[in-house]
């Protein structure tokens, strides 16, 4: 009966990616401040560069375990001409480890090499169709989402086995198709400004 | 085909510290091995100690497995090692939390991939997730984000009434 009941299961399996900003369509741009110094960033896509936006957040675990990875991917392809913009969509008034003053704190303290922006009323994330923390999305130069999905499928070296975020960045660099357009974001969900 | 030998992959690993059942798996087609075989609804929860609202419906969640007995089997699958670290560390601070929350249903420590995972169960990502299943391991019913305890037992009721 168990090996009946895993073998329906299988039967079912099937990526599901529901509601989220369709591969291929134009990213939504933003206007947001940054946490850090206060200026005003205002994403338009389409301006021939490449972008990786992610919504990431103080609190989350294992936001906080992609951290790391995420600073390494930003340095090495922000040299390659690669814009990257970590958004924060939390609910501040619920969280209060998500006020502009803390995320400052975590950007400046952590070094972040990018802005730390706040999506005070997650209007972004909702345009993106975020729902955890990390979510990443990579947009092409002509304003195209080319990538979505987690950054890699595990936030522990030894075990990772697909890098999304980085193969999508590489095959973009190189005018190559993205291998993996969409892959499952695992994290904490958004907490949602109602 | 890997996915089709999974039950040499679990492991029992009872802490000494609790009473909560832990059982390591790292194949997903080994999760239903941990459902009590005579129930006729099988509801399995996808949680971590990390996600907020998941930590906030564990008690629901146990309410809702005592309200049923033996008709209704609830196993929670604990994505905890997702977060680097010691891996016995984390399992012990799994264990303490069921303890804590006086957990009497077997939970899953969940070690293998989290893409496998998720396309074997269908879903997106996002925790927590409960999906219910009848006996023959067929979805009967799924709610993505924080239960609602009555909503829920009124549902599994529901599905207990299609099963018989």
């Amino acid at each position: 009966m168990k090996k009946c009941f895993a073998l329906t299961l299988m039967l079912l399996a099937a990526a599901a990616c529901a509601d989220e900003l369709t591969v291929g369509t134009k990213a939504p741009a933003f206007t947001l401040v940054n946490s850090v110094d206060g200026k005003t960033y205002a994403f338009k896509p389409a301006d021939g560069k490449i972008s990786v936006v992610f919504f990431t957040c103080n609190q989350c675990p294992y936001a906080k375990a992609f951290e790391p990875r995420l600073i390494e991917i930003a340095q090495k392809y922000q040299a390659r001409g690669v814009r990257f913009y970590a958004i924060d969509p939390n609910d501040e008034n619920r969280y209060s480890e998500e006020t502009m003053e803390n995320m400052r704190a975590r950007a400046t303290s952590k070094g972040y090499p990018y802005p730390y922006l706040k999506d005070g009323d997650s209007s972004v994330a909702r345009a993106y169709g975020a729902r955890v923390t990390p979510h990443v999305y990579v947009i092409d130069g002509n304003g195209l989402l080319r990538y979505r999905g987690y950054v890699d499928d595990s936030a522990r070296p030894e075990e990772r086995t697909r890098t999304g975020l980085t193969d999508a960045l590489d095959a973009l660099i190189a005018n190559r198709e993205v291998p993996m357009t969409a892959t499952h974001a695992f994290g904490c969900s958004i907490k949602f400004k109602s | 085909m890997r996915l089709f030998a999974p039950f040499a992959a679990i492991f029992l690993s009872a802490s000494a510290a609790g009473a909560a059942q832990l059982i390591e798996v790292r194949e997903p087609t080994a999760l239903a091995a941990a459902f009590a075989p005579a129930a006729s609804v099988r509801v399995m929860n996808v949680w971590a100690t990390w996600c907020v609202p998941c930590v906030e419906e564990m008690a629901d969640l146990g309410a809702i497995g005592a309200t049923f007995g033996a008709r209704v089997s609830v196993v929670g699958v604990s994505l905890d090692d997702m977060i680097p670290g010691d891996r016995a560390v984390s399992k012990n601070k799994v264990v303490a939390f069921l303890d804590r929350q006086r957990i009497a249903f077997p939970n899953i420590y969940y070690v293998g991939n989290s893409d496998a995972l998720a396309d074997f169960l269908r879903f997106d990502g996002a925790i927590p997730i409960t999906i219910a299943y009848d006996r023959g391991g067929h979805e009967l019913w799924r709610k993505q984000g924080k239960l609602d305890r009555q909503k829920t037992i009124a549902t599994i009721r529901k599905l207990l009434g299609r099963t018989r």
